[in-house]
């Protein structure tokens, strides 16, 4: 089968490095996939949710930012932090989905909108990622 | 009878007399100086005259000694644990390469797509400075020498430095230490509280990261400068500032004077060991920054692809200096309980000569009682 080399790198450790058959990055132009021999290709990543398939098995990561580099069949992506849905709890991400939504609403001042749409953000994106792998059924 | 015991008693009081504070070696002497900062050792009680109310018997000299050998077990293991974690703290920097390596790459290619006039991201503008944030990352731990007080102090002359220069000032604090530090003085203004930890991760640089993000982008703060201490040696604590944001989009690191390092030359620090000896060394890596042969397509334009990367590169920029921190805070605690050690080993010395000689004394003290007693008999 047809796999490229996938790297997901962290600043603080590499989170998968291996090989894989499709990605699907969230960019902040919309989604993209990825499959091997694709042209050379940079794009930023939004805070979303990332799909990567080996073997017909699609694993869900929630990724904070960052951006995705493809080149040579070798894709290399970079990213804040991420959080596979496997590690993530629905009951948990629910709550603080809500939590964050009802300081978004409670925001004073531009510095304390700005931190709670990012935080809203970023739950959201995890919410996301749980919810998408248990469809998958590569998560619970 | 009476004058035999009076006589063998006073010879006891004269025994003891001629033993001087200075020849126990509980006070006053140089070579035991050293002694009395000792961590939690008690000191000798002095009275106003300058001689020491010596009232050290036998049974308080061995339990004093009993607790100088316990203490200097404690010190030295606390000074392999610091090494091991120095260690540690290395391996935490190597596994941060691929990031940062890869990052500066596309940063590089990126730029070379774009016209730094035209730049307009919130990171990078360059604002009049009124308003300046300034991160102080201190240790959470003490016991560590004069590590967290050379930062304090530094931010002590840095706030002096604003203030002087008209320019108003907010700190974000990271360290209980530094923590404890600012609280106890609410005349500065501080922004937030956090701590440091042990080992640095990528969330607590997040946290950090968005409290900044948020004070510039909102415009709050023009400039944020980070005092941290680098790791450069065992022995000395330099703490440095270094200017965090605006960015500049070619990810260049900038210090307080405006001397600008290029992205592509990472300093890593490695603990090594040389004539028997731990010693630090520094290594500058540089990073390829290869064009990328040709054709790379850029699915958003190149300024809001810098608009993605930037945030990553502050990122990692904090990280570093996190790490930096705690391998410093590491070192500082080695030497400290270092020093410790060889004090406790002086203490445990003096004070054994003088339990020996005390106890010979009182020996002696008790022979000569017995035959003075038994003269009067023979």
């Amino acid at each position: 089968m047809d796999t490229f080399r996938l790297r997901v790198i962290a600043p603080d450790r590499i989170i998968f490095d291996s090989r894989a058959a499709e990605v699907i990055l969230a960019t902040n132009t919309g989604l993209v996939g990825i499959l091997p021999n694709h042209a050379p290709l940079l794009t930023g990543l939004d805070i979303g949710i990332l799909k990567i398939r080996t073997n017909e098995l699609w694993s869900v990561v929630a990724v904070m930012g960052g951006f995705a580099m493809v080149h040579d069949n070798d894709i290399t992506i970079l990213v804040n932090e991420a959080e596979n849905a496997k590690e993530i709890n629905l009951q948990e991400a629910q709550e603080i989905f809500q939590l964050t939504q009802t300081k978004v609403s409670q925001a004073d001042g531009r510095k304390e909108n700005i931190e709670a749409n990012l935080n809203l953000k970023r739950a959201k994106a995890r919410l996301d990622a749980i919810q998408e792998g248990i469809k998958e059924g590569t998560a619970s | 009878m009476a004058s035999s015991v009076a006589c063998g008693s006073s010879l006891k009081m004269a025994t003891f007399e001629g033993l001087s504070a200075r020849s126990l070696g509980l006070r006053g002497a140089e070579p035991v100086g050293a002694v009395d900062t000792l961590i939690g050792e008690s000191p000798v009680r002095r009275d106003g005259r300058g001689s020491s109310v010596v009232t050290a018997g036998l049974k308080d000299l061995r339990d004093r000694i009993a607790t100088v050998k316990n203490t200097q077990k404690i010190t030295d293991a606390m000074k392999l644990v610091a090494a091991a974690k120095v260690r540690r703290a290395q391996e935490a920097v190597v596994n941060g390469r691929p990031f940062s390596e890869n990052l500066v790459k596309v940063l590089y290619n990126v730029n070379e797509q774009i016209s730094t006039d035209d730049i307009d991201i919130p990171l990078t503008t360059v604002r009049p400075v009124k308003k300046i944030a300034l991160v102080v990352i201190t240790g959470d731990r003490g016991l560590c020498g004069g590590f967290n007080n050379y930062v304090l102090k530094k931010a002590e002359l840095r706030m002096a430095e604003l203030r002087n220069m008209g320019v108003a000032y907010t700190i974000v604090s990271i360290g209980k230490k530094g923590n404890s530090y600012f609280k106890r003085r609410p005349d500065i203004p501080v922004d937030k509280f956090l701590d440091a930890g042990n080992a640095p991760t990528t969330k607590e640089a997040q946290a950090i990261a968005d409290e900044l993000f948020a004070l510039f982008v909102s415009e709050e703060v023009d400039k944020v400068e980070l005092l941290y201490t680098r790791f450069v040696s065992l022995i000395k604590s330099d703490p440095i500032i270094h200017t965090l944001l605006p960015l500049s989009p070619a990810g260049e690191v900038c210090d307080i004077s405006g001397n600008c390092v290029d992205a592509a030359d990472d300093e890593m620090f490695r603990l090594t060991t040389k004539d028997g000896k731990f010693s630090v060394e520094r290594e500058t890596v540089r990073t390829e920054t290869a064009e990328f042969g040709g054709v790379l397509t850029f699915e958003q334009e190149p300024v809001q692809i810098l608009d993605a990367l930037l945030p990553l590169y502050l990122n990692s920029q904090l990280l570093r200096a996190l790490q930096e921190s705690i391998a410093s805070e590491l070192a500082a605690r080695m030497n400290a309980m270092n020093n410790a050690s060889d004090n406790a080993a002086d203490l445990k010395k003096s004070l054994s000569i003088s339990y020996n000689r005390q106890r010979q004394a009182k020996i002696t003290g008790e022979i000569l009682e017995i035959v003075a007693g038994s003269g009067v008999t023979v």
